[in-house]
């Protein structure tokens, strides 16, 4: 039944088994096909397995289909694929959260905005996320404010 | 040009299945 395949499901994303896991989501889906959590987590496993443009698809043809709101999903496989202001468009609407936030940061970088990059990051500094300080500094040297 | 990670990357995750196993 269902419940079996959400355990193999399980068991190949703890193992980062991520083609395994998108048959497996398949499979679910072919039963269930509005399930949240299996389209949830086919397009992450697509998005981890670097399938980004086919992640970007599903995303879509789900979208149309059922009401999921994959719009912070949707603005990073915008911002893989370097459309930047698409992914900008995406994320707005989007409650500010780490995840959110670091994306926004990660996209004005790209397009050039680097002061508002680094604010981004600023404010982050108290959530403890790893290596955020690598970014920031890659913002602050790329602002021409290194010394900071 | 300096390094940036892509730590919205590692931001994504799988949503929980505790319940639906
Ligand atoms: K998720």
């Amino acid at each position: 039944g269902i419940e079996d395949l959400f355990t193999s499901l399980n068991r190949h994303i703890q193992r980062s088994e991520y083609e395994q896991a998108v048959k497996v989501s398949d499979q679910i889906l072919s039963i269930a096909p509005g399930d949240e959590d299996a389209i949830r987590c086919k397009t992450v496993a697509l998005i981890k397995g670097d399938s980004i443009d086919e992640a970007l698809s599903f995303i879509r043809e789900a979208s149309r289909k059922f009401p999921i709101d994959f719009s912070f999903l949707k603005a990073y496989c915008l911002y893989r694929l370097n459309k930047l202001d698409e992914a900008l468009g995406s994320l707005k609407g989007n409650e500010a959260n780490p995840a959110t936030m670091l994306l926004e940061s990660q996209i004005l970088f790209r397009l050039g905005k680097m002061d508002a990059s680094v604010e981004i990051y600023q404010k982050l500094q108290k959530s403890k996320i790893d290596s955020l300080e690598i970014n920031v500094v890659a913002g602050l040297v790329s602002a021409g404010r290194a010394s900071e | 040009n300096p390094i940036v990670l892509d730590l919205a990357y590692n931001s994504i995750e799988f949503p929980s299945l505790e319940n639906r196993m």
